[in-house]
């Protein structure tokens, strides 16, 4: 137990750093609200060992909070707890409280406590990895109320097998307008666990105004792809900026390929982790492909070892034409940081097709990732699963997040459209909509954790030539046993 | 008289502490706090990562015991010894590149002499006082191949081409010279401290014989900083192979575990893998090695003394 509370805290410490450099180099200056937070975070770290904890005060973000809708609400007053004050504890993997999804959750928690004054919220947020870590720690410890979590096995199913989340009742949810499959991640045995709060559509986002002025078409096909990066790389730009250095995003993009080989991987991928074989001929393709596009130079010199903030610079100082990542990033064309130049010119399309491949242009790689859950020991567990049950009315989360940019919910959203929305939300519902098929769980997620470590590792070997494909899919498969 | 007085409750008092010194309760709750600190921060967690080292346990929930079982996977775990190896040969550049390096430029500082002695002893400590993290970040920038220092530096002077100093086989040198520059400076203060030790009465007899700079450096100062060079071998030893934080904010380990090393490769596999007896595991051999490196630098230097 010390031992993790000493790494716990080595990892918070790092955390802290990271986001004072980060914030003084100037990539993100938004998340300066998050160095505060993790220092706060340290703290409780440091008292951790002695199972006392600090929380992070929510930040002002109350004047946003739409008043409307708080009146809509509390016509559905609480039925019991009034009066009695109530504490509930939110851990979450948003550390930003002024950008993006941070600021949605922090305007309905805001309401919240508005609407019921006798319930405080506690909000403790940490990025993604240390999340991670923490939550793990928490596991041992005594969880907060309301978590952060991933409905994707290679989170959830330790997390289930623990028995840290409590059951909800799905019956609950009929009219909350979750898209059809969106719970799945998020249920075991027929029990549900946790509810979706994005639906992510992996894309690739490109400078409209510069493939215009250059006269490059989007292309249609993979090997049109790798063509246009040999003439945007002629051009002297850069073609496309890749996360190489996390290793998840290139585990998308090879998983992107893969749907679009075999047009549904779900059978293929949970057969090769149950027996540890990959040797499939889809598999290597797929990873000749991304092998391919390296090889070709559609990504930037040293993509492997580059981290998020310094491809999505590439791509939002104008020195790359592609990014490739999420719909979670839409709200890059919000973004005021971004020369409006290029924010306001910023669109999407998906993974051309493969030649010979089953997956159609329509087909698109997208899945039900992060969400919240409510712990098992809590407490407070019938309040909490009332404020979650808050966050998750059609007008909040999925309204509040399309408001902001932050891209789908999971839950319908077609009523909130305005008309005002970006070129950018619009392609995503567009592309939304024309779906022929959508992917699911992205290939590294679907396994256990040990094997998204490995997949991710070892995918930047194999794409930059250090390791071969068959190395690449035996190693991957090792880590399955 | 008065002074007498003085001595004589010196005497008293000096007695008095001797008698407090030998009461077992005293010399306890003297002891006591370090001992339980030891205990507490070292020994218990050492001995609780043995136990964890035995099981499947993953960070959560239930566990089974499944003896050595975790050890019998070390052993064919390749990246394991890639990142053992990684830490060696960074041990092997502190002690070959760095320390003769740092002694060298102590050497140099010491005959400077007046103000520039100071400011050249503040340069080239700065990297030591900055954090870690903006000296990894500080070096990511250097090193990017797209607008980072060293490349434009390169096309100043003509070359065109894109370096990947990150790349597979580039990056565990970069990491190295990032590793070097930043202990440069802690390395050189404790040899110019030694250096200053040394008696002034030596080099005035040498330079009456005289002897020449380099021999009054390979004859006189070398030999008198035995103990310290020691010092230093150790502590560039032991720094090499618990090297964490700077690799992993500035590679992570990768490409591809290419600056894997094995600290952070212990951090990844128990909370990242969520194969936290594993981690245990590799902690368990990690000490074992550390411990057996220590001791063996300490018996190469005895026999050197003796």
């Amino acid at each position: 137990m010390i031992g993790t509370c000493v790494y716990d805290f080595c990892t918070a410490i790092i955390q802290i750093t990271t986001k004072t450099v980060t914030k003084g180099v100037n990539i993100m200056k938004k998340k300066a609200l998050s160095i505060l937070l993790t220092m706060a975070m340290a703290a409780a770290t440091l008292a951790g060992c002695g199972n006392s904890s600090t929380s992070a005060q929510p930040a002002e973000s109350k004047q946003e909070a739409d008043a409307a809708s708080a009146d809509k609400a509390s016509e559905e007053k609480a039925p019991a707890a009034e009066g009695e004050a109530v504490t509930l504890k939110l851990f979450s993997n948003l550390p930003d409280r002024k950008n993006g999804q941070g600021l949605v959750e922090q305007m309905i928690i805001d309401e919240y406590m508005e609407l019921y004054p006798n319930v405080t919220i506690e909000v403790e947020t940490l990025d993604e990895e240390a999340y991670k870590t923490k939550f793990k720690a928490y596991s041992m410890e005594g969880m907060p109320d309301v978590v952060s979590i991933w409905g994707q096995p290679s989170f959830l199913d330790e997390v289930l097998e623990a028995g840290v989340l409590a059951e909800l009742n799905e019956a609950d949810y009929a009219d909350y307008k979750f898209l059809a499959g969106s719970l799945d991640g998020f249920r075991k045995d027929g029990k549900l666990y946790g509810l979706p709060r994005n639906t992510d559509i992996e894309g690739i986002y490109y400078n409209k105004k510069m493939f215009d002025d250059n006269g490059w078409k989007v292309p249609e096909t993979y090997d049109e792809l790798l063509a246009l990066a040999k003439t945007i790389n002629d051009a002297g730009i850069i073609p496309m900026a890749m996360d190489g250095g996390d290793g998840w995003p290139m585990a998308i993009y090879f998983s992107d390929l893969l749907f679009k080989i075999t047009g549904d991987y779900r059978e293929l991928v949970s057969n090769a982790l149950a027996t540890g074989d990959f040797s499939d001929p889809a598999f290597v393709q797929a990873t000749q492909l991304l092998k391919d596009a390296a090889d070709a130079g559609l990504f930037q010199t040293g993509y492997d070892s580059q981290d998020y903030g310094t491809a999505m610079n590439l791509f939002t100082n104008g020195q790359a034409a592609m990014f490739y990542m999420g719909s979670w990033e839409a709200s890059m064309a919000l973004n005021e940081d971004i020369p409006q130049e290029i924010r306001d010119n910023i669109r999407v399309f998906t993974m051309p097709v493969v030649e010979g491949g089953k997956g159609k242009a329509t087909d698109i790689e997208a899945w039900n990732g992060g969400g919240y859950a409510v712990s098992a020991g809590s407490a407070v567990k019938d309040e909490a699963i009332r404020f979650l049950n808050f966050m998750y009315q059609p007008d909040k989360l999925s309204k509040y997040g399309w408001e902001n940019g932050v891209g789908m919910s999971a839950q319908d959203q077609t009523e909130y459209m305005t008309g005002e929305e970006t070129e950018l939300q619009k392609q995503f519902v567009e592309l939304v909509n024309n779906a022929t098929n959508t992917s699911g769980t992205t290939v590294n997620d679907c396994g256990p954790s040990a094997f998204k470590t490995r997949i991710e590792s070892e995918i930047q070997g194999v794409s930059n030539g250090s390791s071969s494909i068959e190395e690449f899919l035996t190693a991957i498969g090792e880590s399955c046993k | 008289m008065r002074f007498s007085k003085k001595k004589v409750e010196k005497g008293e008092r000096s007695s008095e502490m001797k008698k407090l010194y030998s009461n077992k309760l005293v010399i306890t709750s003297l002891v006591l706090p370090g001992l339980l600190l030891f205990v507490f921060a070292i020994l218990a967690p050492i001995c609780l990562s043995v136990y964890y080292g035995f099981t499947d346990y993953s960070g959560m929930g239930n566990f089974n015991m499944i003896g050595l079982e975790n050890y019998k996977t070390l052993m064919h775990d390749k990246v394991f010894w890639l990142a053992l190896r990684n830490s060696l040969f960074l041990a092997v550049g502190f002690i070959c590149i760095q320390h003769p390096l740092a002694m060298i430029v102590a050497a140099v500082l010491d005959k400077l002499g007046k103000r520039s002695e100071g400011f050249f002893r503040c340069v080239y400590f700065i990297p030591n006082v900055i954090s870690v993290a903006v000296i990894a970040y500080l070096w990511k920038f250097i090193y990017n191949p797209d607008f980072g220092l060293l490349n434009n530096v390169l096309k100043a002077f003509g070359y065109t081409g894109k370096i990947n100093w990150l790349s597979q086989q580039n990056a565990i040198w970069s990491v190295l010279v990032v590793l070097i520059w930043h202990g440069f400076g802690w390395g050189m203060l404790i040899y110019y401290t030694g250096i200053k030790n040394i008696d002034p009465v030596l080099y005035e007899a040498a330079a009456i014989d005289g002897a020449n700079q380099r021999q009054t450096f390979l004859k006189i100062t070398l030999p008198m900083m035995k103990g310290v060079i020691q010092v230093n071998v150790t502590m560039a030893v032991i720094s090499a192979l618990k090297q964490m934080e700077t690799v992993y904010l500035l590679t992570a380990g990768g490409p591809n575990n290419a600056t894997q090393f094995t600290a952070n490769y212990l951090y990844q596999q128990a909370f990242k893998a969520f194969k936290y007896g594993y981690g245990n595991a590799i902690s368990v051999v990690f000490i074992i090695i550390c411990l057996v490196v220590t001791v063996a630098l300490n018996k190469i230097f005895e026999d050197r003394e003796g």
